[in-house]
């Protein structure tokens, strides 16, 4: 099964690290220290936004049925047939924005610079040097997991165990205590 | 005889062959289309005609794609007449019928043609509606240097802006007192038109067309109310609308469009009609035409699931549109003028949002667009959001409020 990010809201402190940590991982150098005097500027594919007391990472969730897919009328907007992920080929966007605007979850960006749809692509570069996406590493609190739902179901009755004989309290720590006997920061 | 025939070969015929073949690969289909190519995107035809999209793009499947599909394509067929069971078809000259068992009508809209003295038959005079129309400006603005746009929707937008890049002398003309008149409001509309001025296009609103002049058979100019405007090239953008004449007798119920329930079935059995000639049920439950590109896509696919037997409803058609205008993004969901506006400024973006009852009855953005599909989904769902009041055009607010809403924070089980 694919893995996707799950959002943990609760945890989200709105430090922006997960958007640094896009715009660097899909910039030209991949480096901080030089991806911020880029030109045209790299630009983050999440972006938090805040719902009340709430905030959180705001980002494509690769939709089974995609309104942006049916709304290219291009053919830019599409699912890439081996990972399922929601894709643009900026080949053939020609900047029209109809993703923009019935992605219902806000996803896609209008970037001006390149007049191209940008959106999360699951960091498939990373992904093709067996990394996980950059947002989810960068996050420091833990409110992103990068998991198929097989294993975010197992670490949700991981946790509830966890809780029931008192060893850690809540899905935060326990999200961690999974991480660390996992050894990995993506799970 | 054929076991499906469909009627046109556009985005809403092409979405409901891929999901009809994916449930029935036996029955015998059949696709009749007036034009000679195989299915194309209208949508680039402004960026074609500029010169940014290359002829080929425009093709958004393989050539062998009626073939894997298992479709016998009819093109240069076009649909004349309908009774029960024989669809008639013109095509080389020879007039002939088909017979079948189900059939699909996607034969789109075609622009409408405003009644102004001249325009039916002198050269030089065109829609931006299909690949043909987008051939014959190419091959005339070569020679053409004075353009004029009729009608300032998008379309029309798109028409001068491609003309403007490709260095003509171009004048937009309104007859409302407004460009975009369906997507903004009167003093957002003002930013666009500044935005036209500002990149060479002449615009004239509320100024009436009384006739196309010629000369030799050729377009020499237009004439208004207040005076004459040269021109060598014309373009007629003063919307769309289904023709419905070749479905008189069929029974087929029809008001602007053809009426369908939300499977897309016609009120005549057998009969199914999706994309632009089609009237289903919106966002709201009311019958409406709406015709853009989403529309089509997602209306075709669902008669596709119900031509193949299977049972799905389509969850209403939206009004959305989205135009860039040298570059500025225009966006805009739902009707205007019905509500209480709330509105944000920024540093090159104007926001409005329209709040009626406590819940989102229409979008207009300038500049920036992000987030405005979230705003249409909370309008599509109803969600309350009188609490945000002047929040609610802000960007960046439309994603949080369209998640579902976390648990509270502090001590809970996983
Ligand atoms: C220049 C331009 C730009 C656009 N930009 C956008 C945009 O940015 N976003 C958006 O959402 N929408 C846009 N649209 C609208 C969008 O292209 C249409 O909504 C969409 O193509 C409708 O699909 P359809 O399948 O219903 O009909 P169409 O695409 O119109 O296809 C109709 C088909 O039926 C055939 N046909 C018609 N009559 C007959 C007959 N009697 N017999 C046989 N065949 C027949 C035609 O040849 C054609 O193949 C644009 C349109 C144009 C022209
Ligand atoms: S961009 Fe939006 S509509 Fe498309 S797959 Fe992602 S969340 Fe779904
Ligand atoms: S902006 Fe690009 S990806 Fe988005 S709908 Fe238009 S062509 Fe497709």
């Amino acid at each position: 099964m694919q893995k996707a990010i799950f959002t943990l809201m609760e945890r989200c402190v709105a430090c922006k690290s997960c958007e640094i940590a896009c715009a660097v991982a899909h910039s030209k150098s991949g480096k901080v220290a030089t991806a911020q005097f880029e030109e045209p500027l790299p630009r983050s594919r999440v972006r938090i936004t805040s719902a009340g007391a709430y905030s959180f990472a705001s980002r494509c969730v690769h939709c089974e049925e995609a309104a942006c897919i049916a709304a290219c009328p291009t053919g830019a907007m599409h699912r890439e047939g081996r990972t399922g992920v929601v894709a643009v080929d900026e080949d053939l966007c020609i900047g029209c924005w109809m993703c923009v605007v019935t992605c219902p979850f806000g996803a896609v960006t209008a970037d001006p610079g390149t007049a191209k749809a940008l959106k999360c692509d699951l960091c498939a570069a990373r992904g093709a040097a067996g990394l996980g996406p950059a947002c989810v590493d960068a996050c420091p609190t833990g409110a992103m997991v990068y998991a198929t739902p097989d294993e975010l179901a197992g670490m949700r009755r991981f946790a509830t165990a966890m809780a029931s004989v008192g060893v850690v309290d809540g899905v935060e720590e326990s999200v961690a205590l999974w991480r660390n006997l996992k050894g990995g920061r993506s799970i | 005889m054929s076991d499906l025939v469909i009627v046109g070969n556009g985005p809403a015929a092409v979405a409901a062959i891929e999901r009809f073949r994916s449930l029935d690969s036996r029955s015998r289909v059949t696709l009749v289309s007036k034009e000679e190519v195989p299915f194309y995107s209208p949508c680039p035809l402004a960026e074609y005609v500029e010169g940014s999209v290359a002829r080929e793009r425009l093709f958004l499947r393989p050539a062998s794609f009626y073939d894997d599909h298992g479709v016998e394509f009819l093109a240069g067929a076009t649909a004349v007449g309908l009774d029960r069971g024989a669809l008639v078809i013109s095509r080389a000259g020879a007039v002939r019928s088909i017979a079948w068992h189900k059939l699909l009508v996607a034969t789109g809209a075609v622009a409408a043609r405003p009644p102004i003295e001249g325009l039916e038959g002198t050269a030089g005079v065109f829609a931006l509606k299909t690949l043909s129309d987008a051939e014959g400006i190419i091959a005339l603005s070569q020679r053409a240097r004075r353009a004029v746009v009729i009608g300032s929707g998008f379309i029309g937008l798109e028409a001068a802006q491609a003309l403007r890049r490709l260095g003509l002398d171009v004048t937009l003309i309104e007859a409302l007192d407004q460009v975009l008149p369906q997507m903004l409001d009167v003093d957002l509309a003002e930013i666009v038109r500044s935005r036209l001025e500002a990149n060479g296009v002449k615009v004239l609103c509320s100024a009436l067309v009384r006739a196309i002049e010629s000369e030799h058979g050729a377009v020499r100019a237009v004439r208004l109310d207040t005076g004459v405007i040269a021109a060598d090239l014309v373009v007629i953008a003063t919307g769309v609308r289904p023709d419905l004449r070749w479905l008189a007798g069929s029974g087929i119920a029809t008001d602007q469009g053809i009426l369908v329930d939300a499977s897309m079935a016609t009120s005549v059995p057998g009969v199914w009609a999706a994309g632009d000639v089609a009237q289903a049920p919106a966002w709201d439950g009311r019958h409406r035409l709406i015709p853009t590109w989403p529309n089509a896509v997602s209306m075709g696919s669902i008669a596709g699931v119900s031509m193949a037997g299977g049972d799905t409803r389509h969850g209403g058609t939206d009004i959305v549109n989205v135009v860039r205008v040298f570059g500025m993004a225009v966006a805009s969901f739902g009707e205007r003028g019905n509500g209480e506006s709330h509105d944000f400024a920024g540093a090159g973006a104007r926001r409005r949002v329209l709040i009626r009852d406590g819940r989102i009855s229409n979008g207009q953005f300038i500049g920036d667009i992000s987030g405005s599909g979230a705003l249409l989904e909370m309008m599509r769902k109803g969600v309350d959001v009188s609490r945000l009041g002047d929040k609610i055009a802000r960007p960046g607010v439309g994603p949080a409020w369209s998640m579902p809403r976390p648990p509270k924070p502090g001590r809970h089980a996983a």
